[in-house]
């Protein structure tokens, strides 16, 4: 009983509280321009709009447009109920358990970048081709910030490894994780969430077709993963594990609110890179972790 | 009933519908049935029991005693057999049917009884010399199946390349087996770890074996087969020929001692081929190629298990060797099953078509849902994904890695790359996966022929859901099928202690039915609210384009091209454009092309020079005596020279 309150719980943080942070990001880019911006709530309602309209499907999409959309937000929340949060841990936590949360992620692009297909537009096609092409790099990095942790925890299971800190490594991981969660979350300088109209677009441009409780569901879904990123970025990085209950807790929240202010300071200060310089980037936050992993394994030997 | 009256069953199935191929495909389909479900019964039977099947004969073949034998290991693979030799038997009944093949379709029935034969036939052979005829006669059936529609030149090119490289890898399991038995002094096989100077033997074996799996550089046969076989038989050659070149290494790096460092080469060559089989595979557009490149791919990720696992034994036997293990032969099931799937899905799309031009096609889910399900589970498998079977092999690969990287010892350095370049791997076939799926079955037809496809029948249909089910069985119940997984693991190098499960595979079951669930609860509960709010069906919207067309769509060649970009280096792709000039261009065209590159860069072109310096050798053959007697008589004196001022 006690278990199923509990995942009760865990399910409401992540579904009430992930639409927050696109909020707090667009908060800190209107302060920085001098705007008085949009609602911190403003995602909440938006939401609650688009789930109640119809929806406009494209003559050629297949029942598995909708089902792709889905199952791609089941992926998120389910990777996210992997990920412990500082002193509740996770209710399941077994060894392996991270490689089955970075799998999760790549089945949500599976299902995304499929659905874009469905439309058989060109426009969507492109980024879906982006999206997959650039999650190469993205996940090659990511594979080498788990490696790191696994090596400086000695353990497999998400919450052995992101109890301690990242060690000697730490701000290289830091760094190279942060670019991760800007490529993964199609944030500048990857992407722009601002724009429709630009040819330049990855993770926007697949859901364009998607409208009513579907695009619904792709905008709770990318605030999710958003809140994900965050909060491994942060536990990977501080010894959240090792810390008091209550100071856990304080610097959990502090953390995730300190990288969506750095989200919307770098969204601020930075413009989009042109595409040639995307890989580039990406393969500098690959290089940035396995540095960190060269710094936690020898680091560790010796 | 025991193993050996199942085999005996099977075998008398088997040779039934031999006798029965070429006259009646009822008798046939029945009898073969009959034969590969009694052959599964036998090989579930010995890994569940967890002990082995032996039988000698009092009769000889050849001056040998006939010698059979069914351990974890052969038991492991003859299941694989078992089922798909079944599926594709169902699967060729419609497909390849006597009415639209009336000369071809019995061969065809005939040959791939033979081929199933054969294959059971070597699994169980434990005999050098009987081993090798059972090889000859497998690889014999794999030409005449490819070569079943031999009208077409390219199909006959396949099957010229297919039995000339087959040939080359069998000369080097001749050269094995005869040193084999000249230094035991006997052609029985068996454990021999103990034989140090046997080692050696095995390079020998890792190339017959490593030509016949398909490993990088050795795969040049396989992508022109696959893709030029009749369906149902790149299907068997995929699902199941090719494991028997696993087979092989994975008997004899069990059976014989390592030499010094060969499991890292085996898990560099698993590299190589992983990451430059899916390279390949991105670059292609016809659609069987495609997935004959990623059983290059799969084979990789089957070999990075086996090295590690020959790593392992190297450094004492550790355990995360067996399990790196059981990922590669956990895999050598998973990828039978869906590529299996995955082939049988492209003969459906060929069969309704006549096309397997992916850019000819598109849209292909309105005719035929149930092929487009099928094969996007199977796609989404492939690409090991959750809550489906290759994410649990994988998983477990991935387990016995991060293994090897935490426990001292000189294995760490090796495995961080091969842990980075199999997330490498598994990314670039999503992408590839996205992009067949996407292509074949999404979006807009883009061609005639894709427009008037139509579903295929329903054994067909049934064939393909078989494999489906047993994707999503092994998926959702790994925990099921761990016994199997584990007394091929123990019967690899004789152990007897056999590893328990790894206690996270119940959870990872767990988490899979749950994810699988939840998905389609979800995927149910957005299409009511989808339908509560009003349902409207308009034109892709695309950013308001009014008149979009179906050639305007991203194509095979467009989606991959950022990732061919980056391994143009190796792809070597041949690009032919004609750009439009002018104010009002007649005509502009783009055609890209992906060649062999091992097979047309480096074997052609050495090939071409060996005729070269051949023919020119051939001259002085033309047939005048005079000069043959200046030959004879300059020769003479040459030697006579040399005998004159060295000879003393």
């Amino acid at each position: 009983m006690t278990s199923f309150l509990e995942i009760t719980v865990r399910l409401a943080v992540w579904l009430l509280l992930a639409p927050l942070l696109p909020g707090i990001i667009n908060k800190v880019k209107a302060w920085v321009a001098g705007r008085r911006g949009p609602p911190l709530l403003q995602l909440y309602y938006d939401l609650a709009k688009l789930w109640r309209k119809g929806v406009v499907l494209s003559t050629l999409a297949s029942p598995g447009f909708l089902a792709a959309t889905a199952f791609s937000w089941v992926a998120v929340l389910a990777a996210a109920l992997l990920l412990p949060l500082g002193p509740w841990g996770t209710s399941l936590s077994f060894r392996g358990d991270v490689l089955l949360l970075v799998y999760l992620l790549a089945l949500a692009r599976f299902c995304t970048a499929g659905a874009a297909l469905e439309t058989g537009s060109a426009f969507e096609g492109m980024g879906a081709a982006r999206e997959v092409s650039y999650a190469v790099l993205a996940e090659a990095a990511i594979i080498t910030a788990v490696l790191t942790l696994s090596v400086q925890s000695r353990s497999l299971s998400l919450e052995a490894m992101l109890a301690p800190s990242a060690g000697a490594g730490a701000a290289l991981l830091a760094a190279g994780l942060f670019t991760v969660l800007l490529a993964e979350n199609c944030r500048v300088p990857f992407d722009d969430p601002n724009t429709h109209l630009e040819l330049t677009m990855i993770h926007e441009v697949m859901v364009l077709d998607h409208s009513g409780p579907a695009l619904a569901a792709v905008l709770h879904g990318a605030a999710m993963k958003l809140l994900l990123f965050s909060a491994l970025l942060v536990q990977a990085v501080l010894p959240v594990g090792t810390l008091p209950a209550a100071a856990a807790v304080g610097v959990l929240f502090g953390g995730v609110l300190a990288v969506a202010v750095g989200v919307g300071l770098v969204e601020s200060l930075l413009a989009r890179y042109a595409f040639r310089r995307v890989p580039l980037l990406l393969t500098t936050a690959f290089l940035l972790c396995v540095f960190a992993l060269l710094v936690a394994w020898k680091g560790g030997a010796a | 009933m025991s193993v050996s009256h199942l085999l005996i069953l099977s075998a008398c199935g088997l040779l039934l519908s031999l006798a029965t191929a070429m006259r009646s495909s009822r008798a046939w389909l029945a009898t073969s049935l009959a034969g590969v479900l009694s052959a599964l019964g036998a090989a579930i039977f010995t890994l569940l029991s967890n002990g082995g099947w032996e039988w000698q004969s009092s009769f000889r073949i050849g001056g040998e005693t006939l010698h059979l034998r069914l351990d974890g290991v052969s038991a492991l693979f003859l299941a694989l057999v078992a089922v798909l030799g079944g599926v594709v038997v169902s699967y060729s009944r419609e497909y390849w049917a006597e009415a639209a093949h009336p000369r071809s379709a019995p061969r065809g029935r005939f040959w791939l009884s033979l081929m199933l034969l054969a294959m059971g036939l070597l699994l169980l052979c434990s005999n050098g010399l009987h081993f090798l005829l059972a090889w000859e006669l497998f690889a014999l059936c794999g030409y005449f199946l490819i070569t079943l529609d031999g009208r077409l030149r390219e199909v006959r090119a396949a099957g010229w390349l297919y039995f000339a490289a087959s040939h080359a890898g069998t000369l080097a399991l001749f050269a094995f087996f005869a040193m084999l038995a000249a230094r035991t002094g006997s052609w029985e096989l068996g454990p021999m770890q103990t034989q140090a100077e046997l080692a050696p033997l095995f390079w020998l074996a890792l190339f017959g074996f490593g030509v016949k799996a398909g490993l990088f550089p050795l795969h040049i046969w396989l992508p022109s087969a696959h893709a030029n076989a009749p369906s149902h038989v790149s299907a068997i050659l995929s699902g199941v020929a090719i494991k028997m070149g696993i087979y092989g290494i994975v008997r004899f790096s069990g059976w014989l001692p390592a030499p010094a460092g060969a499991g890292w080469v085996v898990v560099g060559l698993g590299v190589v081929s992983a990451v430059l089989g899916v390279a390949f595979a991105l670059g292609q557009h016809d659609l069987k190629r495609l997935l004959a490149y990623h059983s290059v791919e799969n084979i990789g990720i089957i070999l990075m298990g086996i090295g590690f696992a020959m790593v392992a034994a190297a450094h004492g036997h550790a355990a995360w060797g067996a399990l790196a293990l059981a990922g590669g032969l956990l895999h050598v099931w998973n990828h039978g099953l869906f590529k299996g799937l995955l082939f049988l899905g492209a003969g459906s799309v060929l069969h309704a078509t006549g096309t397997r031009e992916m850019n000819r096609l598109g849209g292909l889910w309105r005719a035929m849902p149930w092929t487009a399900a099928l094969f996007a589970l199977g796609a989404a498998a492939i690409a090991g994904l959750p809550p489906l079977n290759g994410f649990v092999s994988e998983w477990l690969l991935y387990l016995g890695m991060f293994d090897a990287v935490n426990q001292p010892g000189a294995a760490v350095a090796g495995a961080i790359p091969a842990i980075i370049l199999l997330a490498v791997t598994g990314a670039l076939a999503l992408a590839c996966f996205v992009k067949v799926c996407g292509v074949v079955f999404l979006g807009a037809p883009r061609s005639p022929a894709a427009e008037h496809a139509h579903e295929c029948g329903r054994w067909m249909r049934g064939s393909m859901g078989v494999l489906a089910a047993g994707c999503a069985a092994i998926g959702l119940l790994p925990v099921a099928f761990w016994p199997a997984v584990r007394s091929a693991v123990a019967a690899w190098r004789g152990a007897t202690e056999s590893s328990p499960a790894p206690e996270s595979l119940t959870t990872l079951s767990f988490i899979h039915v749950a994810l699988a669930l939840a998905g389609g609860g979800a995927a149910l509960w957005l299409r009511r609210q989808a339908r509560r709010g009003g349902w409207a069906r308009a034109g892709t919207w695309d950013c308001g384009y009014a008149a979009p067309t179906a050639r305007m769509q991203y194509t095979a060649g467009s989606f991959a091209g950022i990732i061919t970009e980056w391994f143009a280096w190796i792809l070597r792709p041949e690009r032919h454009a004609f750009r439009p000039q002018g104010p009002f261009p007649p005509r502009a065209a783009f055609h890209e092309h992906t060649p062999e590159t091992v097979l047309e860069r480096v074997l052609e072109p050495v090939a071409k020079a060996v005729l070269a310096v051949s023919s020119a050798a051939r001259r002085l053959q033309h047939g005048r005596v005079h000069a043959y007697i200046l030959y004879l008589m300059s020769g003479l004196a040459v030697l006579a020279a040399l005998t004159f001022f060295w000879g003393r």
